[in-house]
């Protein structure tokens, strides 16, 4: 486990490309020792030039010796050191961004930072890629949250997701250890979703990072999710911003989805007006995008589209084509989940008892309307 | 001192040479970019031709910004390099100073190969420092920068901290005014010298007779002079007003200064520095055709290590380096003017020596070695800057010769002195 206080700098491209500025790369989020050292120091260009530099990626290296890096000044503010490039960030190269200032004794991580990012000149590929939402929407979350998920508005390179995606607490302190670490980062197929876990061993009680640690979230704290402008797209270029969801936390929910619960409200016979779902808490957005269907009396589904909003807490179908009169099955998949991952089968941190029967028997549920 | 490339609008004039057939780059001309220049650039838009003068002010040809800016370099700009070991000079074996100075210009420049344009080198002759003009972006946005090397390390010229001061140069060629293969903009500027107090620039302007000399005094003030000049071309068979002097040097003969000039296609030229007034239309006189066919890439002069005599050297882009004797230079009569079309070799061109140069660049580093940008044939695919021998150009690692097996033959003594590398 690694220590709580450990100050964690960020690297960060200041956006503006040639010819639109001259762009620059920053560290931010400096150790104070080192930034006192620095700033006492009449040439802290001279240490910056070996702790914080900025190669082109893409140079082939000579036979030989080695390339020199980008030329370039620093400019400190506070805590955080600026590289401003001698000549301006060109489009299409591939930068490499290194911060390891291991060698003054200052940064108590075992790899240096790295970062590498591309500025296409393509104009129509100019507005650089964000973050479009993080789910689940509400800002108040429960305690047992299960999962976010991070949406991009282009595709995205694997791989900056643990350096980039981290929670603070509400003094800005990184909270460690409360997102998991996934062996590979969750991406859905279109690499412009991913999935960020909270550590499932700190969410299940009694076991051992729980009873360690506990909960990644504390009821009634507020935190900060930040997705970090380092996140590479597919073009290989840094998001345009960094991006950050604030919220405060809530009581764990422990219990399983009661699809009793759900208030359906049908539209209308003979229109494609959506019929919706209301849920009594937010579930889980990307599941319901799937988990919920539609069929007639006779079995057949109902082609449609879902809509998703209200925080997660409707779910919208409209048809293909007009609805008919008849009964409709609202069939739930049993993989449908809240927020914290519990289904319609059960919690997903349930207490563990002899004998204990779910209390759904079955593997799906569904409601039934009937339009007349 | 040093010529070379004249050059800018985006493509440099080597490769608008190379590639004129297929030239496209009409498109690249004009409209430079305002913004996006890095204060390294300083007052700059283009980095063509270098010269030193005899007090340490670097003059830069600018042909975007129409301009000739003078740099007067303080002593903290200036390293001396006179302890940089240049090789093995008794055995021709030269040494690398920077290999894959296109990639490590790229680098430091922060851009790819691609984009990485050398467009002159000049040599510092006090400290032996070697100054490049550079341009990173081929297009219209494309960023000038002057480097040196310091012990084969590369270092931006912070041109924004040097004392500076420029001169525009009048009726410059219309940006978007066109030559069959390419636009005019790329000869506006072609070489510049320093000599005795003023400032020699060949180039194109806009006039009816295209080919220009300006004679400009250092420090600039508000006088110029500006010349057309003519001479009866050979290959030709005709007076030619228009197409640009490409590389001129100016040295004096019996006391008297004559400018030599060399054209494409290869007349070499003598004009009396006197006779370069303001207003003058002058004639030269052409005393060697050098060969057909061929564009001059540098031109000097240097005095050899073997016979201690001067010699004029130009080398060409399709074939080897000419080498001509300073001292016939005076004394060579004009070829016949008016005659039919002649292929030549004539005059001096008919007892030029060829020299194995195949440089991109060359310069005089000191009295023993000349210093040359290239692509040694075992690594095309990168630029380096390297040494070469004088007087021969002769680079001995790269042949294969009887002399290279073991307990092979040995004429020229090379095992008797193979340990022995100079820095001079």
């Amino acid at each position: 486990m690694s220590s709580p206080v450990k100050c964690q700098p960020t690297l960060r491209v200041n956006s503006g490309a040639f010819p639109h500025g001259p762009g620059s790369v920053s560290a931010c989020g400096l150790d104070p020792e080192l930034v006192a050292v620095l700033a006492s120091t009449t040439q802290p260009s001279d240490l910056l030039k070996s702790v914080f530099r900025v190669i082109v990626a893409a140079v082939p290296s000579p036979d030989g010796d080695g390339l020199p890096d980008m030329s370039g000044r620093y400019i400190l503010y506070d805590d955080e050191v600026r590289f401003i490039p001698t000549f301006p960030l060109d489009t299409d190269v591939k930068y490499r961004v290194i911060f390891d200032a291991r060698p003054l004794g200052f940064l108590r991580t075992e790899e240096p930072l790295m970062l590498e990012f591309l500025i296409p000149s393509d104009q129509k590929a100019s507005a650089l890629t964000e973050v479009t939402h993080i789910f689940p929407s509400s800002d108040l979350l429960p305690e047992n949250l299960l999962r976010f998920y991070v949406c991009f508005s282009n595709s995205m390179h694997r791989g900056r997701a643990l350096d980039e995606i981290a929670l603070f607490d509400s003094g800005g302190r990184r909270v460690e250890d409360a997102l998991y670490r996934p062996p590979v980062e969750l991406w859905d197929r279109s690499m412009r979703h991913l999935t960020v876990l909270l550590d499932p061993g700190r969410l299940k009680r009694r076991v051992g990072p729980n009873m360690k640690l506990g909960p990644p979230l504390k009821a009634s704290q507020s935190y900060t999710l930040e997705i970090g402008s380092g996140m590479i797209d597919v073009r290989g270029r840094p998001l345009r911003e960094r991006s950050r969801k604030r919220f405060l936390v809530g009581d764990p929910v422990r219990e399983e989805i009661s699809v009793e619960s759900w208030e359906v409200l049908p539209p209308v016979t003979g229109s494609r007006q959506p019929l919706a779902i209301m849920f009594k808490r937010p579930l889980d957005w990307a599941l319901l995008s799937q988990a919920i269907t539609i069929s007639s009396a006779e079995g057949s589904t109902v082609g449609g589209q879902v809509v998703v909003d209200q925080s997660e807490k409707r779910w919208s179908f409209t048809p293909t084509s007009p609805w008919t009169a008849g009964m409709y099955h609202v069939c739930v998949g049993a993989g449908l989940e809240d927020v914290c991952g519990n289904s319609i089968v059960g919690a997903f941190d349930r207490p563990f008892r002899k004998n204990h029967q779910p209390a759904t028997q079955t593997n799906s549920s569904s409601l039934i309307f009937e339009l007349i | 001192m040093m010529r070379e490339n004249s050059e800018s609008v985006g493509h440099s004039r080597r490769e608008v040479l190379q590639f004129a057939a297929a030239s496209a780059v009409a498109s690249a001309v004009g409209l430079a970019l305002p913004g996006g220049l890095s204060a390294a650039s300083g007052s700059l838009r283009s980095a063509g031709v270098l010269a030193f003068s005899p007090n340490n002010v670097l003059f830069v040809g600018d042909i975007t910004g129409a301009k000739i800016h003078a740099f007067a370099l303080r002593d903290k700009d200036l390293t001396s390099q006179i302890d940089v070991i240049s090789g093995n000079f008794h055995n021709f074996e030269g040494r690398d100073h920077v290999v894959g100075l296109d990639q490590k210009l790229a680098a430091l420049l922060g851009t790819t190969i691609d984009k990485i344009v050398v467009n002159d080198m000049a040599v510092h002759q006090p400290t032996q420092q070697i100054f490049l003009s550079v341009e990173r972006g081929r297009g219209t946005n494309a960023v000038p920068a002057i480097v040196k090397v310091n012990h084969g390390r590369l270092e931006i010229l912070d041109l924004d901290s040097i004392p500076h001061s420029q001169v525009s140069l009048p009726n410059q060629p219309d940006s978007k005014a066109m030559l069959e293969f390419e636009p005019q903009q790329v000869y506006a500027i072609t070489d510049l010298e320093y000599y005795n107090g003023e400032l020699f620039v060949s180039g194109i302007t806009n006039q009816r007779f295209a080919s220009t000399l300006y004679r400009i005094p250092y420090p600039f003030n508000s006088k110029m002079a500006t010349c057309t000049v003519e001479i009866w071309h050979p290959v030709h068979g005709e007076f030619e007003t228009r197409a640009p002097i490409i590389r001129h040097v100016i040295r004096e003969l019996n006391g008297t200064p004559y400018l030599f000039a060399v054209y494409g296609c290869t007349p070499l030229v003598r004009f009396p520095v006197a006779a370069l007034k303001d207003g003058a239309h002058v004639h030269g006189d052409v005393i060697g055709e050098l060969g057909y066919g061929a564009n001059p890439l540098d031109m000097l002069t240097f005095t050899s290590p073997a016979d201690s005599k001067d010699y004029l050297l130009v080398t060409i882009d399709t074939r080897s380096a000419s080498q001509i004797a300073v001292s016939d230079l005076a004394s060579a009569p004009p070829q016949a003017t008016g005659g039919g079309i002649d292929f030549g070799p004539g005059g001096l061109g008919r007892t030029q020596r060829a020299l194995p140069i195949k440089a991109e660049h060359i310069a005089i580093l000191n009295s023993k070695w000349a210093v040359l940008i290239w692509r040694h044939p075992k690594t095309t695919y990168r630029l380096d800057l390297s040494t070469l021998a004088l007087p021969y150009f002769f680079e001995r690692k790269d042949g294969m010769s009887e002399m290279n097996w073991p307990n092979g033959p040995d004429p020229f003594e090379y095992g008797k002195h193979r340990s022995e590398l100079s820095n001079q």
